[in-house]
């Protein structure tokens, strides 16, 4: 079943010359992981805001085609209806912090609260949502008084004690440290393993060759390429449009180059595919078991 | 730096287990018997023997003690300098010096407003050191206040302290690109200047980013908002405001009727 469906999506904001997002289609079926990449302005931010209905009902501007979330047409809806069907975490943890709690438990609570949630089953679903997020022990904290990562993961589990069918990330590990991110990443995984349906824009492409069920890369607001994570990110198509590339898929092109990767193995995405295509099949299979 | 501006002083109580309504009730009864008063001494009286055993039941007497009188000794200071020499109705003098001289009506009409703001000053203080800002505004919300103002008040609380954060930041960023601010009260005040474009366009921005994650988090659903604190409310308080209510209204009665 489609979660989301975009169908020639067009869109430009109020204040911009040019449309951001250009004759966008797109389906994400139940557990999906799909994952965006492409260089800044490529529109990966406003194909987020799309998906989780804030195109074109936070920001308005000119928009054409159809987008449905979870079945529901969104220019016929509205923000409150969809915001049960798409959450959305974006870049900034600190912003999305509500500023009205004092506790990470009642800022957990808050969107549970606008919802007229009876008190029984809203505590019941915070615990589940701190269990789910690894921030059990900071209940108690102020959401001010966290690191990045926990504060990220604060607004995660903000958005999931609301139950949405579809995640919006919106790179949610572009202002955390090392540690943050392996953090966030790790409450990913976990959502992945329970079949969440995930939209991620993402800079990070080690970290999507390891996610995605598939990629699609933006540029200017078309899309230059979908398909699986092994085809998208090896394409020599991204570093010519300024998006980045693995580190594993950089380094095999380098020992090509040198005749140390032969012509017919499939440039690597990920650690693992590096290692077996460099010829540690056994080496390959440990760094699997490690993830 | 302080991670919120808050009075509250978490304690077990009989004072912090009161409903927040029935307190503010209470402040409120408080200000307006002793505003509306034409007893010189009922504000003192109001003080020492109704608001000091308040603070004292809900365990907080010392920060109460304390934070009224650093919140306001200045004020009293400049309230009494002024009052007693340039009070206009001031007939009898106590003493003089070259062209000044101290009038006992300037001293009296300053005590009584002096103890009046006391009253007003310290009685919200018991509120606010024994009640959980959320407390509070969880239950005038349930009670039909609207969100949104709920909202805005809460997280100017915990925006202040942020926004100091922030500042000092941009100082501190601007201090290393070579900004003098250091020297005169001029030159430090030239110096705020540039501090406020950064802080406002920054802030603008931030502003638009919450407002999309409190939207994300359904803050305008047109459903009756639900609580998770749990406040209590008993029978026995519901009878306790309507008393503070009738007390409130004699009050205001007997000053325009009596006097």
């Amino acid at each position: 079943m489609a979660i989301l469906t975009i169908n020639n999506l067009t869109y430009q904001y109020p204040s911009s010359p040019q449309p951001a997002l250009k004759d966008i289609s797109l389906t994400l079926e139940s557990g999906e992981f799909l994952a965006v990449i492409g260089a800044n302005g490529a529109g990966k931010s406003s194909l987020c805001y799309t998906a989780a209905g804030f195109i074109p009902h936070f920001f308005r501007g000119e928009l054409n085609g159809q987008v449905l979330i979870d079945g529901v047409d969104s220019s016929q809806s509205n923000l409150n209806e969809l915001v049960l069907h798409a959450g959305l975490v974006f870049q900034n943890p600190f912003n999305q912090i509500s500023g009205s709690k004092f506790t990470v438990y009642e800022e957990i609570a808050f969107g549970l609260e606008n919802l007229g949630i009876a008190r029984e089953e809203m505590k019941a679903r915070i615990d589940e949502a701190l269990a789910l997020t690894n921030i059990a022990d900071l209940g108690k904290r102020s959401p001010y008084a966290l690191s990045g990562g926990q504060q990220q993961r604060v607004a995660l589990a903000s958005i999931l004690v609301m139950q949405p069918k579809l995640l919006v990330l919106d790179e949610p590990t572009s202002q955390l440290d090392p540690i943050g991110t392996q953090e966030v990443f790790q409450v990913i995984r976990a959502m992945t393993k329970r079949g969440m349906t995930i939209l991620m824009a993402e800079h990070k492409i080690e970290q999507v060759a390891e996610f995605a069920d598939r990629v699609i890369a933006l540029d200017a607001g078309e899309i230059l390429l979908e398909g699986t994570p092994g085809e998208v990110l090896t394409s020599p198509l991204l570093p010519e449009r300024g998006v980045g590339i693995s580190r594993y898929t950089q380094v095999a092109r380098r020992a090509q180059a040198m005749g140390l990767w032969s012509k017919q193995t499939h440039l690597p995405a990920t650690l693992a595919q590096a290692v077996r295509g460099f010829g540690g099949a056994d080496a390959a299979q440990e760094v699997n078991d490690a993830a | 730096m302080r991670n919120r501006l808050s009075f509250y002083i978490p304690r077990q109580s009989l004072i912090h287990d009161l409903n927040p309504l029935t307190k503010l009730a209470l402040v409120f009864t408080f200000i307006i018997v002793a505003f509306s008063s034409s007893w010189y001494w009922l504000p003192t009286i109001l003080f020492f023997f109704g608001l000091v055993p308040l603070s004292f039941i809900g365990k907080v007497g010392k920060a109460f003690l304390r934070t009224t009188f650093r919140l306001l000794l200045p004020l009293f200071i400049f309230l009494f300098v002024m009052q007693s020499l340039f009070y206009p109705g001031g007939v009898t003098p106590l003493l003089s010096l070259w062209i000044f001289s101290v009038k006992l009506e300037g001293v009296q009409f300053a005590y009584l407003t002096g103890t009046r703001i006391l009253v007003m000053v310290s009685s919200f203080l018991v509120l606010l050191l024994t009640t959980h800002p959320s407390t509070l505004m969880s239950d005038l919300t349930r009670r039909g206040l609207p969100g949104a103002l709920a909202y805005i008040i809460t997280s100017t609380l915990q925006i202040i302290p942020q926004m100091q954060g922030k500042a000092n930041t941009i100082i501190d960023a601007q201090r290393s690109r070579g900004l003098d601010t250091e020297g005169n009260l001029f030159k430090r005040a030239g110096a705020l200047l540039p501090l406020v474009g950064p802080l406002v366009f920054g802030s603008l921005v931030d502003v638009e980013e919450r407002a999309i994650a409190i939207e994300a988090r359904a803050f305008n659903a047109p459903c009756k908002k639900t609580s998770l604190i749990e406040i209590s409310d008993t029978g026995f308080e519901t009878a306790l405001r309507w008393f503070f209510l009738l007390l409130m209204l004699a009050a205001i009665g007997s000053r325009i009727w009596l006097s």
